[in-house]
C-alpha cells in the first residue's frame, strides 16, 4: 500500500513538473536523502545493539523497521527517476 | 520639540523663497524631483529583493575586502548609500552578515556614493540631461504597469533615474537664472571659519533632505553656476558626509544592538574622516589639483575637481579606518553591549527585519525556534522534568519515574509571559508579511513557520491541561495510576529528546523524514494505551474516576506529542528545490502512519 501511495505522489510530482510548478528531481537529490536516512539507520542500529532493556530493544526494532521501509521507498524512487532520465 | 519645529520652519522658508524668487522655485522643485527619483529608485530595487539582492549579499561579504567591494558596487548601481545602509542594518539585525562585513559595506558605500558626483559633474552638467530624462520617464510608465514584479521594478528604476536627471536639470537651470539676479558668492567665507560654517550648512542640508547625494548634486550645480566658491563647496561636501549618518541613525533606531553598532560605526567613520579632511585640507586640495592635472581635468573645471575631492576624501577615510578595524569593532562591542536576552520578548522580529523578504523569513524562522525553545522548556517543567536530565538519560523511563518532585511553577503565568507573547508577535509579523508584496514562495514559507508555531502553542496548552493530574499521580506512588501517568510523561519526554537530537544533528545529514518513525510510534502508543486502559477497567485495577481522568489526559498527551512532532517536521522540512520534492514524496501520509502503526503492535 505504501508503495502505491508513493507512486501516486510521484505521479502528482510529474504532473506538477509538466506544469513547471515543481523543481526537477535528479538522482543525486534522492541519493542525498538516502544518505540522510542511512545515517539515522546507523544511529538506530548502534542504539539497538547497545540497548539491554527488552522494551527498549522492541521499540528500537520497530523504529528500524519504519526506517527500512522508508529507505526502500527512496530506492524505488531513485530507480524511477533514473528511468525517467534515460 | 526640535522635530516639531523643523517642519513649520522648512515650510516657511520655502514659502518665503517662492514669493521672493521664481528661480528659487525651480531649484527647490529640482531638489524635490531629484529626491522623488531616489525614492522611486529605492522602491524599484526593493522589488528586485527577495532573491537576487540577498543571495549576492550573503555570498559577497565573507571578507572585509569583499564587503567593501560590495558596498562600492551596490551603491554605485543603486545611487543611494542610504538604501545600502538600510539593507545592511536589516541584514545585520537578522544575523545574515557579521558586524565586520556590515562595517565594510558601509565603508564601501561611502566610496560608491562618490560616483554620483562624477555622474553629475562629468555628465549631467556637460550634456542636456533633460533630453534623456523625458523618454526615460515615458518608457518607465509603460513598464510600471506590467504584471511582472521585475518589469515593474525595472520601470521604477528607470523612472527613478529619469526623475534624478530631471531634478538635476531643474537645479542647473535654477542656479543659472538665479546668478543673474542674486549673487550668493557674497556670502562666501574664507579661512577656518568658512570651512566650519559651510561644513555645518552641508550637514544640515543633508539632514533635511535625508540624502548626501542630493546635497552633492546641489553643491555641484551651484558650483558650476558660480554660486558658491570652490573652497566653500569642499566644506559643504565634508558636511554632507557627516549629515548622511543621520539616515543610518534613524534606520538603526528600530533595529537591534547590531544595527545600532553599525550606525555608530558610520558616524565614527564620517566624523573621523571629516576631522582629518578639515585638518589636512590644504594637502588634500593639493592632491586634488595633482590628480586633476594628471587625468586632464581643466584647472577651472571646479565641478569635476569637487568630484575628485569627494572621491579622495572618502577613499582617505577608508584607508584610515581599515587598519583600525579591529579596534573599531572592539569599541563598538564595548560601547553598545549585547543585551541579556529577555526570553519573554520577541528577539528577532524587529522592524529592521521587516524591510526585505530574506530577512523577514530568517527573522520568522529564528523567532519560531525561540518560541519552540521556550515551549519545550515549559512542557518539560509542566511535567516536572528537567531537559538536561532527559537529554542525557540512557533510560528515559527510569529518569522520568525518578522525577517525582513537583516543580514550583505557575504554568499559566509562564505560558502568558514566554509563549503567548511570542506567538502573538509571530502572528502579527506573519500577517504583515502576507500583506506585503513578497514573492509567493516566501509568503508560503512564512505561513508554514506560523503553522509550526501554532502547533507548538497547542502542545503547550495540552500539557497545561494535564499538568495537575500528572503531578498528583506521579509525585507519590499510587499503583497503576502512577505507572500510567509516568508512561505518558515518558512518551512526551521521548518526543522532546527526538526533537533535541534532530536540532543538534549536523544540518548536512539531518532530515525531517527522521521524525516519521516517531509519528508511527505515537499512533501505536495511542492504540496500546486505549487497549491497556480498557483492560485495567475490566480487571478493576483502577477506579472509574481515575480511568476517566487518565483517558482525558492521554488525549491531551497524544495531542501534544503529535503537535510537537508536526511542528518540528514543518520547521525542519526542506523548503526549496528538488530536495523538498523528494521529501514530499517520501514523507509518510496519515494513511501510511495508520497502516504501519496497526501492522506492528
Amino acid at each position: 500500500m505504501a508503495l502505491k501511495r508513493t507512486i501516486a505522489k510521484l505521479n502528482d510530482y510529474q504532473d506538477r513538473l509538466k506544469d513547471k510548478k515543481a523543481k526537477q528531481i535528479k538522482v543525486k537529490h534522492v541519493d542525498k536523502i538516502i544518505s540522510k536516512l542511512e545515517a539515522k539507520k546507523a544511529d538506530l542500529d548502534k542504539e539497538f545493539h547497545e540497548a539491554t532493556k527488552p522494551s527498549r530493544k522492541e521499540r528500537l526494532k520497530r523504529k528500524r523497521k519504519v526506517l527500512r521501509d522508508q529507505i526502500e521507498q527512496a530506492e524505488f524512487l531513485r530507480k524511477e527517476i533514473l528511468k525517467s532520465q534515460k | 520639540m526640535l522635530k516639531r519645529l523643523l517642519l513649520p520652519v522648512i515650510l516657511t522658508m520655502l514659502i518665503l523663497g517662492f514669493v521672493n524668487s521664481q528661480d528659487f522655485q525651480e531649484i527647490a522643485a529640482g531638489v524635490a524631483i531629484f529626491l522623488f527619483g531616489m525614492l522611486m529608485l529605492e522602491d524599484g530595487f526593493k522589488l528586485f529583493s527577495g532573491g537576487l539582492l540577498e543571495r549576492v549579499l550573503e555570498r559577497t561579504t565573507d571578507s572585509l575586502a569583499k564587503s567593501i567591494g560590495f558596498g562600492i558596487v551596490s551603491t554605485t548601481i543603486m545611487q543611494s548609500s542610504s538604501l545600502v545602509s538600510v539593507i545592511t542594518i536589516s541584514f545585520l539585525s537578522a544575523s545574515l552578515i557579521t558586524l565586520v562585513a556590515g562595517v565594510g559595506i558601509i565603508f564601501g558605500a561611502n566610496i560608491g556614493t562618490t560616483t554620483g558626483a562624477w555622474l553629475v559633474a562629468g555628465f549631467g552638467l556637460k550634456v542636456k540631461i533633460s533630453a534623456y530624462a523625458l523618454p526615460m520617464l515615458a518608457v518607465s510608465i509603460v513598464l510600471v504597469f506590467q504584471r511582472s514584479k521585475y518589469m515593474r521594478g525595472a520601470g521604477f528604476v528607470l523612472a527613478g533615474l529619469g526623475f534624478l536627471f530631471l531634478g538635476i536639470h531643474h537645479m542647473k537651470e535654477g542656479f543659472e537664472a538665479f546668478k543673474d539676479q542674486f549673487d550668493l558668492t557674497r556670502f562666501a567665507m574664507t579661512g577656518v571659519l568658512g570651512l566650519l560654517v559651510y561644513t555645518f550648512i552641508g550637514a544640515a542640508a543633508t539632514v533635511v533632505m535625508q540624502s548626501s547625494h542630493a546635497t552633492m548634486v546641489l553643491i555641484i550645480t551651484a558650483l558650476a553656476a558660480g554660486q558658491v566658491s570652490y573652497e566653500n563647496a569642499i566644506a559643504l561636501a565634508i558636511g554632507a558626509n557627516i549629515g548622511t549618518t543621520v539616515t543610518a541613525i534613524i534606520g538603526a533606531l528600530t533595529s537591534n544592538f547590531q544595527g545600532k553598532r553599525l550606525a555608530l560605526a558610520h558616524l565614527i567613520f564620517n566624523v573621523v574622516t571629516a576631522g582629518v579632511a578639515l585638518i589636512f585640507i590644504n594637502q588634500i586640495v593639493w592632491a586634488v589639483d595633482w590628480v586633476s592635472a594628471t587625468v586632464g581635468i581643466g584647472d577651472d573645471d571646479y565641478a569635476l575637481k569637487l568630484a575628485v575631492f569627494h572621491t579622495i576624501f572618502n577613499v582617505l577615510g577608508v584607508a584610515i579606518m581599515v587598519p583600525l578595524m579591529g579596534r573599531l569593532i572592539g569599541f563598538l562591542e564595548r560601547t553598545i553591549a549585547e543585551p541579556e536576552p529577555d526570553v519573554s520578548k520577541p528577539l528577532y522580529l524587529s522592524q529592521a527585519a521587516d524591510e526585505f523578504p530574506a530577512t523577514m523569513e530568517l527573522a520568522m524562522r529564528k523567532e519560531v525556534k525561540h518560541l519552540q525553545d521556550n515551549a519545550i522548556e515549559l512542557i518539560a517543567h509542566g511535567l516536572n522534568l528537567h531537559r538536561h536530565e532527559i537529554y542525557a538519560s540512557d533510560d528515559i523511563a527510569a529518569t522520568v519515574a525518578a522525577s517525582t518532585e513537583p516543580l514550583e511553577l505557575d504554568i499559566d503565568e509562564v505560558y502568558e509571559a514566554r509563549v503567548k507573547t511570542l506567538y502573538s508577535a509571530i502572528v502579527e509579523f506573519a500577517t504583515r508579511a502576507g500583506t506585503r508584496n513578497l514573492p509567493k514562495e516566501v509568503v508560503e514559507r512564512i505561513y508554514s513557520l506560523w503553522d509550526s508555531a501554532n502547533r507548538t502553542v497547542r502542545a503547550v496548552k495540552a500539557v497545561k491541561h494535564m499538568r495537575r493530574n500528572a503531578t498528583v499521580y506521579t509525585s507519590r506512588p499510587q499503583g497503576e495510576a502512577t505507572d500510567l501517568y509516568n508512561g505518558l510523561r515518558t512518551e512526551i519526554a521521548r518526543i522532546l529528546v527526538e526533537i533535541h537530537d534532530l536540532d543538534e544533528s549536523d544540518t548536512e545529514i539531518r532530515s525531517s523524514l527522521w521524525l516519521d518513525e516517531e509519528r508511527v510510534q505515537i499512533e501505536r502508543d495511542r492504540r496500546n494505551t486505549t487497549r491497556m486502559i480498557e483492560r485495567l477497567i475490566r480487571d478493576q485495577a483502577i477506579g472509574a474516576t481515575t480511568a476517566t481522568s487518565f483517558l482525558n489526559d492521554s488525549g491531551y498527551a497524544y495531542e501534544a506529542m503529535s503537535d510537537l512532532i508536526e511542528a518540528a517536521r514543518v520547521y525542519y522540512i526542506e523548503t526549496e528545490g528538488a530536495m523538498a520534492e523528494v521529501e514530499r514524496i517520501l514523507t509518510l501520509g496519515e494513511d501510511d502512519v495508520e497502516e504501519m502503526s496497526a501492522g506492528a503492535q
